[in-house]
């Protein structure tokens, strides 16, 4: 089991992009491209909500 | 046509029932485009929906349950169909048992039983997490078993 938040957000966004990459993509290299561009930014733009929702906590 | 244009033709596929290869991509993800002649790709995304699959199962996502009380869960029941048979596993690993629906009669003492395993997992700190991979695994074999289906029929390529 992986607990740390970080860690399962690349897992899931890792597994998410390979996912789509193969059903978007033919090519070897249009796959790799798609998979980073699409797995950097779920990473980046979760953090970046992170960052954003930090000032506004709930109560 | 030419001959020049004959030679660099794609190849004509023979052509597949449809519902063959949405029936095997259900069964096991990936085996319908294994079916199709994409083995490469099938063996992918076999790896990729089990692995998101398992990982939400040892992340302690709970398995959904029909509720009438809660009209929601019969989409999450649905979607947890969609990865296959191999579903079965979620629901023993959440409740022991085979179990889909929630005893409509709430002094029935199986809802006891059944809220208690549940909230069991609930507990885990992975447990949003789990919850999130098993119905990705199902989301993503519901786009398998449609993408198959435009292969067989020649929509895609």
């Amino acid at each position: 089991m992986i607990r740390s938040h970080f860690l399962n957000m690349v897992v899931f966004s890792g597994l998410v992009a390979v996912f789509f990459a193969y059903l978007t993509q033919s090519g070897a290299r249009d796959r790799l491209r798609v998979t980073l561009i699409i797995g950097g930014s779920m990473v980046v733009l979760s953090l970046i909500v992170a960052y954003v929702m930090y000032p506004f906590p709930l109560r | 046509m030419s001959e020049t244009s004959l030679a660099t033709a794609p190849p004509t596929r023979a052509p597949v029932d449809p519902w063959a290869p949405c029936l095997l991509a259900w069964l096991l993800p990936g085996l319908g485009h294994i079916y199709l002649g994409r083995k490469r790709t099938g063996l992918v995304f076999l790896a990729v929906v089990m692995a998101t699959f398992f990982l939400g199962i040892a992340s302690s996502g709970a398995a959904s349950l029909l509720d009438p009380r809660q009209p929601l869960t019969y989409l999450a029941t649905f979607d947890n169909l969609a990865v296959g048979p191999v579903e079965i596993i979620s629901r023993f690993a959440t409740y022991g048992g085979l179990v889909y629906r929630m005893p409509p009669d709430e002094g029935d003492p199986r809802v006891a039983d059944l809220t208690d395993r549940v909230r069991r997992r609930v507990r885990s700190v992975t447990y949003e997490y789990g919850n999130t991979f098993l119905l990705t695994a199902g989301l993503m074999n519901m786009l398998l078993i449609l993408d198959a289906f435009d292969i067989a029929t020649g929509r895609k390529d």
